[in-house]
């Protein structure tokens, strides 16, 4: 018998173990009224490590002399210079032989994403073409952490994650080049039409075998994962049929890609007969020429409202919190899909009327989300102010760049190679959802990250203790450092816990500190804030915000 | 006393608890219950380890066991992949079925009787998406209604009942080591348990750790925000004690049997190092990916080489040097192991060299205690195959874990239809031997053969009679369409054993091909019938 089972098994506290207790959802019910409430560092700060990868201290100072509203009319307007494009940052490569070649069609320091890579001899294009992706994700890491004030960054990340094509899958530097382009243009733009251009962007219809549907045989990976992943999706509402998914097959069928990676209709290969949807799409009937049935398709799964509703769901689980329950569906979700519809799918007004709201401000939805490991590590590098050589700088930039989405990488997080077809985990795998991102696997290596920043001196930690109103102060200087790094609030114990271990070595006396401070006592001064800051980023705390 | 067989016969046909349908907690019910059947039954805790391969993308169940009892029909759907006959392993004992040529290590250990194959594994209302597909899979409920699913995992509720209290309450001394071990980036819904997942993700065993003790208050009183610091302060905790403990079983311990260098192979090896280094762990899961086929399944020059051949051979050859590894270790008779997708691809194959997503697919369960043989019958395969054709499930995939629950991990009912949320009848797929149980159903192919199972007449219009016999206990009739949809419940409901037959008007189906599906206890059977349109 097992003794132990049967005599704790009355006592211990026993868990439901079918649907999550209603204690666990947040009581809330806030909704979309504009914020008027306090406008203090607190609130920028959270709105700043939503919308952007990290909250600088500048930055927060900067929006404290405005209104919530007019700093989300910053982040969302502020123009946002094209950036230039990825450039060759490698020199010659070797084949199998050890023989070097060069890359034939473009020059070292000069972009290539306007040559086909037909020129170099056969056998290093393939390592041309990787060595050209590695470039575009270096060249994407250092418009990260190089980012405006803007929430632009965090939006071609959100389109990302939302099409989620795999560089794996596609293996084309320019294809990719081009796709990421494409959500880097329209990262603030329109819905539908976005819907509609990477539906035919190559890279998509490699990524999920559009360039392979043909009348003969319909190949169905897009037309479900388009429904399913990237419009309708598969909410209490949505009741598009397995023969809708067929049916969206034949409208896509035909499409190829030419010589010059651009997108064409084959009209051999595609089905001209009348494709008719069911109930749920009103009966439409789509035919006719090729060209325009991608935009009838996608026309036609905007008609329904739960098209609206699923994106902003999507777009509440990546900046607010992941429970989508009945409160934020009836509060949140449905206002924003009427205002979705009624302007035309662009999603500006829907992101303005959403991080203005009471809801986005509300206590609730404060310091409940986990960082990405972008946030993690392009994040704190800025806080920290860690400069960066520019992000068209191949020679000092790219290599720290790489070390940059290397990081992200292996805290499962990779640039251009989300896990699959439906983005990283974190923002659908339920019940976990963010909290995927920290595991027995990715906590080291988290705070292996943020150990070597303070070990290996990569960021300055004497300036940023140096940069709060008065240092000198330990009681100050930790409430202001952690009032910075922290989303969630330490108490009154725990600010004097690390006081009296890191800044006064448990003498009882702030004097210790204060002294060192003023007189300068570099080798106190280092040791303390050292061990503090590798404390403060140590903390479980630290992966909230 | 025969505990077990009293309740499984007093267990009305198809329970769906009540508790449940109300939306009660029933783990408090479930765990005295199971104090008490380990009282009454003496049964002690046992030592036994599950191996889970979760095959990523959904497996091409029919280029992996394929029929050769309707090769023709087979290869008329999928000529441009299709395995040649000549070229199919032949499975010991059998003529119905071979495995693909890149297994031969699995078929030498079908031959020892460490194999067995399960056919045509699947669910009611397929779902083609791989996402919910694997949450229906890992969580064991196809609830259609996303706010009324669970948001546990099969394997979790099975460990919160045998270790309540987790993650509080561990280690302690009688499970001092972590309950589940994903060796994986990131966990799984499969061993997600009530609060927390019940399972440790490493990549690295040797991994050395360095946290800070967290501090344990709540300043903030906002529900979302006290939840997440929980969760990774918990995670914190829980790493740091459970990596020493990991890194000192798997420096204890040596693999004793050469791997092939891939992927799985080294998940593999690291599970065989952590059992012989003492965890008491009874959960491990490994997972390969790369199984969504869309194009490309196979090399047109050759069908019997390509993505999928490699995929096969990395299943075959890391099965395979395990189990040798176990049997040198001398733990073969503590491990099983079962593979599993999402779901299986579709017959008829497309212009690209692949599939595309479809239904039921046939699973494999290695271990020295699995029975040797295939169960169930090959997938009917119409001769006029159509792009919408699916392979309807022969078996739930629920009945599969009611085995592993009843005869591997020896959980007694009514526990194992509170873990699985309803009554899924068990399987002969492991020996008895391992739980105590009696070895009764050897017989269960050339049984499901004997049973009554026609309609007519067929093809029919409007009105049918279906006749059909059963053994007596819960007996089942499901219509299903192409898809692998089940359109109708004909019947579900204890009989007493005989020959019975059900008039069926006006069904208000829409004409097609249809399979009716009878499951008497672990007895299954499938035939197929035409309703004509209906004017």
């Amino acid at each position: 018998m097992d003794r132990r089972s049967f005599l704790t098994g009355v006592t211990k506290k026993i868990p439901a173990t079918g649907k999550i207790q209603d204690t666990r959802y947040r009581n809330t019910d806030s909704g979309l009224t504009a914020y008027s409430g306090n406008w203090t560092r607190n609130e920028i700060s959270h709105l700043l490590k939503r919308t952007m990868f990290g909250a600088k201290k500048s930055d927060i100072d900067y929006f404290l002399g405005m209104s919530a509203s007019e700093a989300v009319d910053e982040l969302l307007n502020a123009v946002i210079p094209s950036p230039s494009p990825p450039l060759r940052d490698y020199g010659l490569i070797s084949d199998e032989d050890g023989v070097l070649h060069d890359d034939k069609g473009v020059a070292q320091g000069q972009t290539w994403v306007n040559d086909y890579n037909t020129l170099s001899d056969p056998v290093v294009k393939g390592s041309i073409n990787r060595l050209r992706i590695e470039s575009l994700r270096k060249w994407w890491a250092g418009l990260i952490v190089h980012q405006n004030r803007s929430i632009w960054e965090k939006m071609v990340l959100f389109w990302h994650h939302h099409f989620s094509v795999q560089v794996e899958e596609v293996d084309n530097a320019t294809m990719m080049w081009k796709h990421h382009n494409l959500l880097r243009t329209n990262a603030l733009g329109n819905v539908k039409q976005l819907v509609k251009e990477v539906t035919i962007d190559p890279a998509m219809l490699i990524h999920l075998n559009g360039y392979l549907n043909s009348k003969q045989a319909p190949d169905e990976n897009y037309a479900r994962e388009m429904q399913e992943l990237f419009t309708v999706g598969k909410g209490p509402d949505s009741a598009y049929t397995e023969n809708d998914v067929i049916t969206a097959a034949r409208v896509l069928t035909g499409w190829r890609i030419d010589n010059t990676y651009t997108a064409y209709l084959d009209s051999n290969s595609h089905d001209t007969g009348s494709k008719t949807f069911s109930s749920f799409y009103n009966n439409t009937t789509i035919s006719g020429s090729g060209q325009s049935e991608v935009s009838d398709l996608v026309d036609m799964i905007y008609s329904t409202t739960e098209a609206a509703r699923f994106f902003c769901r999507k777009l509440y689980t990546w900046f607010v919190y992941y429970q989508v329950d009945e409160t934020v569906e009836t509060n949140i979700i449905v206002p924003l899909g009427e205002m979705l519809i009624s302007n035309g799918f662009d999603v500006k007004p829907v992101l303005s009327a959403l991080l203005k709201s009471e809801h986005f401000f509300d206590p609730e939805n404060q310091a409940c989300s986990i960082k990405s490991p972008l946030d993690m590590i392009a994040g704190t590098l800025r806080e920290f102010n860690v400069p960066f050589p520019p992000y068209t700088d191949y020679i000092n930039g790219y290599p720290l760049f790489y070390a940059v989405y290397g990081k992200a990488s292996a805290m499962q997080e990779t640039l251009l190679q989300p896990p699959d077809v439906s983005g990283w985990q974190a923002y659908y795998q339920d019940p976990m959802f963010y909290e995927i991102w920290v595991n027995s696997n990715s906590l080291p290596k988290r705070a292996d990250f943020t150990d070597a920043l303070v070990e290996d001196n990569v960021i300055d930690y004497r300036a940023f203790a140096g940069n709060t109103s008065n240092p000198a102060d330990p009681n100050q200087l930790i409430d202001e450092v952690t009032e910075l790094l922290l989303r969630y609030p330490l108490s009154g114990n725990s600010k004097l816990y690390i006081k009296n271990r890191f800044l006064i070595n448990n003498t009882g006396n702030d004097a210790t500190w204060t002294n060192a401070w003023n007189s300068n006592n570099n080798a106190v001064i280092n040791s303390s804030l050292s061990a503090l800051f590798k404390f403060m980023m140590n903390l479980p705390e630290f992966h909230l915000c | 006393m025969n505990r077990r067989h009293f309740i499984k016969n007093t267990v009305p046909a198809a329970v769906s608890l009540p508790a449940l349908v109300n939306g009660f907690s029933f783990s408090a019910y479930g765990s005295s219950e199971h104090a008490l059947g380990r009282m009454f039954n003496g049964a002690a805790a046992n030592d036994h380890v599950l191996v889970l391969i979760q095959l990523s993308g959904g497996n091409d169940g029919i280029n992996m066991v394929i029929p050769l009892d309707v090769y023709a029909n087979y290869y008329n759907a999928r000529t441009n992949i299709a395995i040649p006959q000549s070229k199919v392993l032949r499975l010991d004992g059998t003529d119905k079925s071979g495995l693909h040529p890149a297994m031969t290590d699995l078929q030498n250990m079908f031959s020892a009787g460490k194999l067995n194959v399960v056919q045509s594994v699947g669910y009611e209302n397929q779902d083609f998406s791989h996402f919910r597909s694997t949450d229906i899979w890992m969580s064991g409920d196809s609830t259609k209604n996303r706010f009324d699913r669970v948001k546990t995992g099969w394997l979790g509720r099975y460990l919160d009942n045998e270790y309540p209290g987790y993650p509080d309450a561990y280690p302690d001394s009688e499970m001092p080591d972590p309950l589940a071990i994903q060796i994986s980036n990131i966990p799984t819904l499969k061993v997600q348990g009530p609060v927390l997942s019940m399972g440790l993700s490493i990549t690295d065993p040797e991994k050395l750790y360095s946290f800070v003790n967290p501090f344990s208050d709540y300043p903030l009183t906002t529900t979302a925000a006290n939840k997440e610091l929980r969760y990774i302060r918990v995670i914190s905790e829980k790493t740091k004690i459970y990596s020493d403990i990991i890194r000192a079983a798997y420096q204890r311990a040596n693999n004793l049997a050469a791997y092939p260098e891939n992927s799985l192979a080294h998940q593999l090896q690291i599970v065989a190092r952590l059992i012989k280094g003492g965890l008491k762990t009874k959960v491990y899961t490994v997972n390969i990916g790369g199984f969504d086929t869309h194009k490309k399944q196979v090399n047109a020059s050759d069908t019997t080489t390509g993505n999928h051949a490699n995929l096969m051979k990395e299943l075959s050859t890391g099965i395979s040097a395990f189990q040798k590894d176990l049997e040198l270790m001398g733990l073969d008779d503590r491990v099983m192991g079962m593979t599993f997708s999402e779901f299986g691809r579709r017959i008829k194959s497309n212009a690209s060299l692949g599939t595309d997503h479809g239904a039921a697919a046939p699973l494999l369960l290695f271990g020295k205690h699995v029975k040797k043989g295939i169960l169930g019958n090959s997938p009917e395969i119409p001769a006029d195959i159509q792009v919408v054709n699916n392979i309807p499930f022969q078996y739930d995939f629920r009945s599969v874990y009611a085995t592993i629950l009843e005869r591997w991990f020896c959980v007694q009912q009514p526990l194992i239809n509170t873990i699985l949320l309803n009554n899924y009848q068990s399987l002969p797929l492991i020996k008895g031997g391992p739980c105590g149980l009696p070895d009764d159903i050897d017989d269960t192919n050339n049984l499901s053969e004997k049973l009554v199972l026609k309609m007519y007449p067929n093809p029919y219009s409007i009105n049918a009679t279906l006749q059909f016999s059963t053994t007596g206990g819960h007996t089942l009739i499901q219509q299903i369409n192409t898809l692998g949809q089940v359109v109708r419940v004909l019947t579900n409901q204890a009989y007493a054993s005989g020959t019975y037959n059900i008039d069926i008007y006006g069904d208000g189906l829409p004409g097609g091909v249809y399979f009716i599906r009878l499951q008497n206890q672990s007895l299954q059977k499938v035939i197929s019938v035409v309703k004509t349109s209906q004017q």
